[in-house]
C-alpha cells in the first residue's frame, strides 16, 4: 500500500496532465481564433475565457457542482452515456481544471500567435501551404516558445488549485484528494512535519516552473518573428 | 496562364480601385504609379491575399477558370502563382535552406529547373546554410526570388522587390531580375514606383493613378511619351529597341542599328543580329540645329521634333522622332527660344550616354 501522501501526488500529477492536454486540443483553436478573428463575439469570448483569473473558485465551483447534479440537462447525459455522476469524481475534477486554468493557457498562447506577421502566412500560401500546412509548419514553430509557457503555465497552476477542487471533488482519498488538499487536512490534523514537506515541495515546484517560464521569455535569440532587413 | 482581372472595389478611406487588366502571357508587366495608386492591392488581389467585401466587384480569371467573384474564390494556395515580397517574408524559424526546402516540397507544378542551376544563377550556394537573421537586404531578396522560383511557380508577382534594398544591392540585384527574365519563359507582374527600374525591366507597362490606369502599352510605346516623363525630373528617359549590326573589336565598341543610324555601345556580350533595348536618359540628349562636326559624342541622330512638354520650369522637355521610335531630350527653355525649334523640324540629337538594358524578349 502505497503512502497516502503519494497518492495523492500522482492524483495532483495525473491531474495537471490530463488538463494541460486537453488544454492543448481545445486551448489551441481557441486561442488562435481569438488572435485573428475581427468577428464581434471575439469581444464576447475574450473576457469569457479570462473570468477565471478573477472569479473566486468557489463561485465557479458552485456552478458546476449544479451543472455536474443528475438533475441538470448536462449531468442526465453524462450519466446516461458513462453510467457515473461527475461530482466527486476524477473525471469532474478534469472538466473544473480545463475550465479553471483556461486563460492560463490561452492567454500566453494567443500573445504568441498575435505576433506571428500575416504577410508570412500570406508567403507561405503563395507557396503552396493550405491553412494546415501553415498552421502546422509556420504557426507551431514560430510559437514553440509560446506554447512551452502556456502548458507549463496551465500544469502549474492546476498543481495549484484548491477552491474549485473542495466543491466538486470533495476529499476521496484515492480519487480525488489532490496535494493541496492534503496539505490543508494535515495542517487541520495539525500534522506539522507532514504539512512542511508539501509545502516546501509545492513551492519549490512553483518557483522552478516560473523560473523555466520567466528565462524562455528573456532569452530571445534568432528565434523572433521579425523578418530579415538590414546586416 | 491567362490572368485576367476586372475589378472595382472601394475601401473605407476613400480610395477605390477601378482597374481592368490583363497579364501578358509572356514577358514582364510592370504595373507603375506612386503609392497609394493601388498597385499593390491589385497585385494582391491577382494572388488571392485580398477578398472582396459587401460592394466590390471583383472578377478574376486564368484563361476559363474563374479564380475570384462574387461566388468563387480559389484560395492563394491553389492559384500557382509565387510572390515576391517587398519585405522578403523569409520564414525566421528555418535556415535558408529550409526555405527552399518549404518551396521545393509545395512545388505548384513540378518544373524542370534544376535547384543547382537556381543557386548559381542568384549565387546562392554560400548562403544556403545561413539563418534568415544573418542575411543583407539584397541577399535575403535573392533567396526570396529563389524560394519563388523553386516551387514551381507559372507566374511570379513581385511587390516592389527592390523596396526595403539600399541602392548598391539594387544595382546588383537588377541583372538578376534581368537574367531570369531572359532565361525563364515565366510571365512576371512587377509592381515598382521607381521609374528607373521599370525602364530596365518591363515589356508591358500600366500606369496607374489614384486606383485608375491611366496609360497602358509596351513599354517602347510609353517610355517616350510627355505624359509619363514629365514628372520624373532628373530620372525621365526613353528606351529604344535596337539590332547589333557589328562589334569593333579594336574600340572594344559594338555599332548598333537603330531605324537605320548607327549608335556606338559596349555589347561584347551580344551576338550580331541580336535585338537589345537601350535607355537614353533625357538629361544626356542635346539638340543642334545643323550636323555637329568634330565631337567627341560618337552618337548623333538625325530626328524629327515631334513635340514640347508644357510647363513652367526652367527646363523643358522635347519628344523626337526618328522613323517609328522616339527618344527625349532635356532642354532649357532658353535654348528653345535661341534655337527656334518647331515642331516637325529636323534637328540633331547628340547623345551623351547610352545604357545597354537586355535582349528584349517580349513582343
Amino acid at each position: 500500500m502505497l503512502d497516502p501522501d503519494l497518492i495523492s501526488l500522482i492524483i495532483t500529477l495525473k491531474l495537471a496532465a490530463v488538463t494541460t492536454f486537453i488544454l492543448f486540443l481545445v486551448g489551441t483553436p481557441l486561442a488562435w481564433w481569438l488572435a485573428r478573428t475581427r468577428h464581434i463575439a471575439g469581444y464576447l469570448i475574450e473576457p469569457l475565457v479570462a473570468l477565471p483569473i478573477v472569479l473566486p473558485p468557489t463561485v465557479l465551483g458552485f456552478y458546476l457542482l449544479i451543472l455536474f447534479s443528475p438533475n441538470s440537462k448536462f449531468g442526465m447525459l453524462w450519466t446516461s452515456i458513462t453510467g457515473n455522476t461527475l461530482a466527486f469524481t476524477f473525471e469532474g475534477l478534469v472538466i473544473g481544471s480545463v475550465i479553471y486554468s483556461l486563460p492560463f493557457y490561452v492567454q500566453p498562447l494567443q500573445v504568441a500567435f498575435e505576433n506571428v506577421k500575416q504577410e508570412l502566412l500570406d508567403a507561405a500560401a503563395t507557396l503552396g501551404a493550405g491553412p494546415y500546412d501553415r498552421f502546422f509548419n509556420v504557426v507551431m514553430p514560430l510559437c514553440r516558445r509560446g506554447f512551452v509557457v502556456a502548458g507549463t503555465l496551465a500544469f502549474a497552476h492546476t498543481v495549484g488549485e484548491f477552491g474549485i477542487v473542495l466543491m466538486i471533488g470533495g476529499n476521496i482519498p484515492g480519487e480525488t484528494r489532490v496535494l493541496s488538499i492534503a496539505l490543508f487536512d494535515h495542517v487541520e490534523t495539525l500534522r506539522y512535519g507532514r504539512a512542511h514537506l508539501m509545502a516546501a515541495g509545492l513551492l519549490v515546484f512553483s518557483f522552478v516552473l516560473l523560473l523555466v517560464v520567466y528565462t524562455l521569455n528573456r532569452v530571445r535569440p534568432g528565434q523572433s518573428n521579425r523578418s530579415a532587413i538590414g546586416g | 496562364m491567362e490572368i485576367s482581372a476586372d475589378i472595382h472595389l472601394t475601401r473605407s478611406a476613400g480610395f477605390t480601385l477601378d482597374v481592368n487588366i490583363t497579364v501578358q502571357p509572356n514577358g514582364i508587366t510592370a504595373l507603375y504609379g506612386p503609392s497609394g495608386s493601388g498597385k499593390s492591392t491589385l497585385l494582391r488581389l491577382l494572388a488571392g491575399l485580398e477578398r472582396g467585401r459587401p460592394g466590390d466587384r471583383i472578377r478574376i480569371t486564368n484563361g476559363n477558370r474563374v479564380w475570384q467573384d462574387e461566388t468563387t474564390f480559389v484560395p492563394p494556395e491553389k492559384r500557382g502563382i509565387g510572390f515576391v515580397f517587398q519585405q522578403q517574408q523569409l520564414f525566421p524559424h528555418l535556415s535558408v535552406q529550409g526555405n527552399l526546402h518549404f518551396a521545393m516540397n509545395r512545388q505548384h507544378t513540378q518544373n524542370n529547373l534544376d535547384a543547382q542551376q537556381v543557386y548559381d544563377w542568384l549565387h546562392l550556394t554560400p548562403l544556403l546554410d545561413k539563418e534568415i537573421n544573418q542575411l543583407s537586404g539584397g541577399e535575403a531578396q535573392r533567396v526570396a526570388i529563389a524560394r519563388v522560383l523553386l516551387n514551381g511557380a507559372k507566374c511570379i508577382l513581385l511587390d516592389e522587390p527592390l523596396g526595403s534594398i539600399d541602392s548598391a544591392s539594387k544595382s546588383r540585384i537588377l541583372p538578376y531580375l534581368d537574367r531570369l527574365h531572359r532565361n525563364l519563359q515565366i510571365p512576371m507582374v512587377y509592381v515598382s514606383h521607381s521609374y528607373e527600374e521599370i525602364t530596365y525591366l518591363a515589356d508591358y507597362l500600366f500606369v496607374l493613378d489614384a486606383g485608375k490606369i491611366k496609360s497602358k502599352g509596351s513599354l517602347l510605346e510609353l517610355s517616350s511619351t510627355l505624359e509619363l516623363n514629365s514628372a520624373e525630373g532628373e530620372s525621365a528617359a526613353a528606351v529604344i529597341q535596337c539590332t547589333v549590326s557589328k562589334h569593333d573589336l579594336t574600340y572594344r565598341l559594338s555599332e548598333l542599328d537603330f531605324e537605320g543610324a548607327k549608335i556606338f555601345v559596349n555589347a561584347q556580350n551580344y551576338q550580331v543580329d541580336d535585338s537589345v533595348r537601350v535607355r537614353i536618359p533625357a538629361r544626356d540628349v542635346s539638340i543642334a540645329t545643323s550636323q555637329p562636326g568634330n565631337s567627341s559624342i560618337l552618337n548623333i541622330l538625325e530626328v524629327e521634333i515631334v513635340s514640347f512638354e508644357e510647363g513652367p520650369g526652367p527646363s523643358i522637355l522635347v519628344r523626337l522622332r526618328r522613323n517609328k521610335q522616339f527618344i527625349l531630350a532635356r532642354i532649357t527653355r532658353k535654348s528653345l527660344n535661341i534655337l527656334n525649334l518647331q515642331p516637325g523640324q529636323k534637328v540633331y540629337a547628340q547623345i551623351k550616354s547610352v545604357a545597354l538594358l537586355m535582349e528584349h524578349t517580349g513582343e
